[in-house]
């Protein structure tokens, strides 16, 4: 009856030719998004934060040594070695070999010290004050005093209190005799550190998969939960629909957010998956008021009204008939559903409503912004690098989705 | 029956019935078809449910709030099981003895009276005085960065679909999508970042609360000024989150009207041009953005409770989180009942602007 | 011809426009010319895509944005003095449409603003034209739809989805001369209606013209209406005027193949069937037109010479003119029996 009645190739044969196929979609799809410039930016930019976010990880390990307590390293930064004017020649850890090398307590990077700790004479200073105390300005006295052969400090800080000394006397005779003899000694942070001295770059790499993989389950939650809903409703109509319509009117009568952060505030999320769940099971109604809006539309339509008339299951003409029609849109809603799911548990980890037990960018995004390094310019770089992380990646979704819109039939975002 | 008395008849078939006197009443004045009746109708059911789920949520709830209450009162304080359900009763405003359905018509009642008992952790403020303290800052910060979005964006798209495929419509749509991917508390993260700390514009500290301290709330200038000028970063976020998604969406209404025939026939008409754009192009291109008002609305006051928090913006978001982190489960009862309250009375509000603008849903009730 | 041009209120000279499309010019018109006189009704005939209706929207310059006028002028005329529309400033062009010349377009389903009332729509247009006079406006809205049989208190305060197809396509056409237009062009008055509302349609637009004097250029591709409308009647294929001439001339006379064809295409009431014939063939591309006569190859009496050049539209008798090589042999042949 159906056009679809030709001569059926063995399923074996068809088993060969799907990875064809799927190369040959894939293919086209690029080619066709490639007009698109700024959905291909996007989806060139989705593949570097797969890469970054899933690849990258296998290779670098995630930086969980405490090097620093209570300084946030500059962007770049990078130990530094101070010594007296006449030890100008002093290096690198080589050149320390024999000589007594002040450390302030907690400054100074242990870990980076550790490997040289034996042929060097390490001499400590207490570190009393939040962040560059007495421990430090006595350091550089004793430094300037020639007491010490050189000093290991990290952070520009320190090379800022050789100049800004309140006390006149002090500042001429730190200038007189101390220089930075170098001022990058040890590896570089390409996004500094964070509060307790840790690489940040690496926690980017490794803060992205969960929160990614959470916030795709979300979306592939509300959007089944859409479509399933959704056609029901408009297929079967009556009292399911008429539940359905009030449930969906229900969880929509409360903003969405409100609603999450108050189940957060009082079920306290345990993991990561539960958080997933939920954004899910609130995020549905919205997508399945426009499902069910299009498939009581496309009910109406010749082609189905014909494939009706045929005589053809319900199951067939929902799945054979419609579906196709309306994949695309459901395509492009769940990349939506995605950019909302990362919103909101990104919300709630800024409010620390959500588990804090996997270092994501929203958990740093979170101790970045409630140890207060966002009002200190050199710290910043701990809040700064998953709020960029954050936007690049949802902006990027944003210019995927709307391509693929483009791309798609745009009538059927217009129908809704 | 001597007297055939006609009045004494409609009398007594209204006391008989009151049912049939209502079935009459709807028959000659069919007001349930009336666009307006039928969505305040809808609002106010909608409101109803809310109010209900919550009461019986947490209440019946397996580990709900008043039992964790009754729980924390008692070893805390050591005083007779009783005791502390009675105090947490007082607290929910319910009578501890009464049934369960006696207990939901006496909330509902209270309710009706705007009283929506008293907060837990500090006990004898009143919820209600605490709400319209807070809301009103929301409802100004919220309303007036959702109002300039929403025409800045039917501007923009507007533009953008007049002048399709020029520069200005790229640039103006990558910028949307910027603005729509970047989540709002990250636009506010980054402007305390980028001009409030590295430039060093504004002073991020002194714009806390929702004024200056020592200023007489009123309508003199220097409050005025002081509360426009704490409310400007929450604003300034809500309509850089918002305007993106305004944006294309007018366009691609704007761009759908003008190939309809009437914006062709009012050229042939002669008429001017702001005429053609304001009342032709701009009003009709503008309908297809109040299906998405209602979402866009809830999605904006819900992340007040996050930017409020960012930019320590003292408004119902604020007041709501710190409700939660204290565990002051009654006031985060009363708070989401009048936050869902205010939701919906604008989307009340949304859908009575819609049916002005519309005329044919005024007719038949659907958009 | 020359007295007639001070008469003429509109003269079509050359008119050619094309299209700029991606795969080439579409030479959608191609020197037309026409008059056309206070009072007269011009009818445009032919296939969908022959160029009617771009010829219409060239004389109030309502063109897609992709459209270039390659030659020709528009004259038009008004209390004795002459403009070429072509040469309008845009605040003249805005003042031109519907005072002078008001177009009636086909599917008046859309032609208005649904959030408007009708009322509205036609205080817009008066008042566009610098007449702001509402209650002047009112009374002469409600006597032109009373003019086309409608209930006029009734329609003016309604809204357009309030109304019938039928009932929005008079009230366009109450529209259109309301601000009393020497001249109203109807694109397919017509179609997308049922037959009894064509019917009246027809009646409402032979009584108004009667009434206001104005002049009508109409495009259809319904003859019939042409028949009973028309006092001249232009036969336009491939973006070329092929034959005008008086409405009588062209019905029982037509000099040109294409003509012939579009007539006896169309099956009367009264005749017998078997004259009923198509014109075999689809129009022709108008990006690269075939040479000589365009007709040539759908044309049964096409020879060499109508490949090689094109027929020039000459003179026959009177006002009838007609671009064909062999009017000769289409006349000799409608005597023999087909």
């Amino acid at each position: 009856m159906s056009s679809k009645v030709q001569a059926a190739p063995h399923p074996l044969l068809s088993l060969l030719r799907l990875p064809f196929t799927v190369l040959f979609a894939v293919f086209g799809f690029i080619n066709r998004l490639r007009a698109n410039r700024a959905g291909f930016i996007g989806f060139l930019g989705l593949l570097a934060y797969f890469i970054l976010t899933f690849i990258m990880p296998y290779f670098i390990p995630f930086d969980s040594e405490v090097n620093l307590d209570e300084i946030a390293g500059p962007v770049g930064s990078r130990i530094q070695l101070a010594v007296h004017r006449d030890n100008n020649h002093l290096r690198s850890f080589e050149d320390l070999a024999g000589k007594t090398v002040g450390v302030v307590d907690q400054t100074g990077g242990p870990s980076l010290i550790a490997p040289y700790a034996d042929s060097i004479n390490i001499e400590k200073y207490r570190w009393t004050s939040r962040r560059a105390g007495p421990g430090v300005r006595a350091a550089l006295i004793d430094l300037a005093n020639k007491e010490i052969d050189a000093m290991l400090i990290f952070s520009k800080n320190v090379a800022e209190l050789r100049a800004d000394s309140e006390d006149p006397e002090l500042q001429a005779l730190l200038a007189e005799h101390i220089v930075i003899s170098n001022p990058e000694l040890g590896p570089p942070h390409l996004l500094g550190t964070d509060t307790q001295g840790r690489d940040i770059a690496t926690h980017i790499v490794h803060g992205g998969r969960i929160l990614i993989l959470t916030a795709v389950i979300g979306g592939v939650i509300s959007t089944l939960i859409a479509l399933v809903v959704g056609s029901l409703s408009a297929m079967i109509g009556g009292a399911f629909d008429a539940a359905m319509t009030a449930l969906s009117n229900l969880i929509l009568a409360v903003p969405r957010l409100i609603l999450l952060v108050v189940l957060a505030g009082l079920i306290r999320f345990e993991n990561t998956l539960f958080l997933g769940l939920m954004i899910g099971l609130l995020g549905w109604p919205p997508l399945m008021r426009a499902i069910r809006a299009q498939v009581l539309s496309l009910r109406e339509r010749d082609f189905v009204e014909a494939a009706r008339s045929l005589g053809l299951s319900t199951y067939h003409i929902m799945f054979r008939e419609m579906l196709p029609n309306m994949i695309s849109y459901v395509m492009i809603n769940f990349i939506f559903a995605i950019t909302f799911a990362m919103y909101e548990q990104i919300a709630l980890l800024v409010l620390g409503l959500a588990p804090i037990d996997d270092y994501t960018w929203g958990v740093m995004l979170y101790f970045g912004r409630s140890r207060g390094t966002l009002y200190n310019v050199d710290g910043a770089s701990m809040a700064l690098s998953p709020v960029l992380a954050i936007a690049f990646f949802q902006v990027c979704l944003v210019l995927f989705a709307r391509a693929l819109e483009e791309v798609f039939d745009p009538r059927l975002r217009a129908a809704v | 029956m001597a007297l055939p008395n006609s009045d004494l008849e409609i009398n007594r078939s209204g006391v008989q019935s009151p049912v049939a006197a209502v079935q009459q009443f709807i028959a000659a004045y069919p007001i349930h078809k009336n666009y307006y009746v039928r969505i305040f109708v809808q609002a106010i059911l909608t409101i109803w449910a809310v109010l209900t789920v919550t009461f019986f949520l947490v209440r019946q709830m397996p580990g709900n709030p008043i039992d964790v209450l009754i729980e924390q009162i008692l070893t805390q304080e050591g005083i007779s099981y009783q005791e502390a359900y009675d105090r947490v009763a007082a607290s929910f405003n319910f009578d501890p003895d009464a049934t369960m359905l006696d207990q939901y018509v006496d909330y509902v009642g209270d309710l009706l009276r705007l009283d929506l008992g008293t907060s837990i952790t500090s006990p004898g403020t009143r919820i209600i005085d605490e709400i319209a303290r807070f809301l009103p800052w929301t409802i100004f910060a919220v309303g007036s960065g959702f109002l300039i979005s929403f025409v800045l964006g039917i501007i923009l798209g507007m533009m953008m679909a007049y002048y399709r495929d020029s520069a200005l419509d790229h640039t103006l749509s990558l910028v949307s999508s910027f603005f729509t991917g970047v989540p709002n508390y990250i636009w506010g993260l980054l402007i305390i970042i980028g001009p409030g700390i590295s430039w060093n514009w504004f002073d991020v500290g002194a714009a806390r609360g929702t004024y200056d301290p020592g200023l007489t709330p009123g309508l003199n200038a220097a409050f005025i000024g002081s509360a426009i000028e704490h409310a400007l970063l929450p604003i300034i976020t809500y309509v850089l989150a918002t305007l993106g998604s305004w944006m294309l969406s007018m366009k691609s209404s704007t761009t759908g009207v003008l190939n309809d025939d009437y914006v062709n026939v009012a050229e042939a008409r002669g008429l001017k041009d702001r005429r053609i754009i304001t009342a032709y192009v701009g009003r009709n291109a503008m309908l297809p953005l109040f299906a998405q008002l209602s979402i866009s609305i809830g999605f904006v006051l819900g992340s007040g409770v996050v930017i409020e928090e960012i930019f320590v913006y003292w408004g119902f978001g604020h007041y709501l989180f710190q409700a939660i982190t204290v565990r002051d489960y009654t006031s985060v009862q009363g708070a989401v009942l009048i936050l869902s309250s205010t939701f919906v009375f604008s989307n009340l509000f949304a859908d009575l602007t819609y049916g002005l603008l519309d005329p044919r849903v005024r007719i038949s009730g659907e958009k | 011809m020359s007295e007639q041009a001070h008469e003429a209120v509109l003269r079509v000279e050359d008119l050619s426009i094309v299209y700029r499309t991606k795969r080439g010019d579409v030479k959608a018109t191609s020197q037309a010319s026409f008059d056309l006189h206070p009072g007269e009704a011009l009818a445009l005939i032919g296939e969908s895509g022959s160029g009617k209706t771009t010829i219409s929207l060239a004389l109030i310059r309502k063109l897609p944005k992709n459209a270039v006028i390659t030659s020709g002028h528009i004259h038009y005329q008004r209390d004795g003095s002459v403009q070429d529309v072509l040469k309008l400033s845009n605040r003249q062009l805005r003042e031109f449409r519907w005072k002078d010349c008001a177009m009636v377009f086909q599917g008046a389903q859309n032609a208005f603003n649904p959030v408007l009332k009708v009322r509205r729509q036609f205080e817009d247009t008066a008042q566009s034209h610098g007449w702001t006079d509402k209650a002047a406006i009112r009374e002469r809205a409600l006597k032109l739809l009373e003019l086309v049989r409608l209930d006029p208190e009734r329609v003016y305060d309604a809204y357009p989805h309030e109304l019938s197809g039928g009932m929005k396509q008079r009230t366009l056409l109450a529209l259109g001369v309301l601000l009393n237009p020497q001249i109203v062009i109807l694109d397919e008055p017509t179609t997308a209606l049922d037959i009894l509302t064509q019917r009246a349609i027809i009646d409402v637009l032979n009584d108004m013209q009667r009434q206001l004097r104005f002049s009508i250029i109409f495009i259809s591709h319904d003859l019939s209406l042409a028949a009973e409308m028309a006092d001249t009647v232009a036969t336009v294929y491939a973006g070329e005027i092929v034959e005008i001439g008086p409405v009588n001339d062209i019905f029982y006379r037509s000099l040109h193949p294409y003509t012939y064809g579009l007539l006896t295409s169309v099956p009367t009431l009264g005749h017998m069937q078997d004259h009923l014939q198509s014109i075999p063939g689809s129009p022709p591309n108008l990006i690269n037109p075939p040479a000589g006569c365009k007709f040539h190859p759908r044309c049964g009496f096409a020879t060499d010479a109508c490949k090689k050049e094109d027929p020039p539209l000459e003179q026959d008798i009177g006002t009838h003119l007609a671009a064909c090589w062999h009017k000769d042999r289409l006349l000799e042949s409608r005597k023999e029996p087909v």
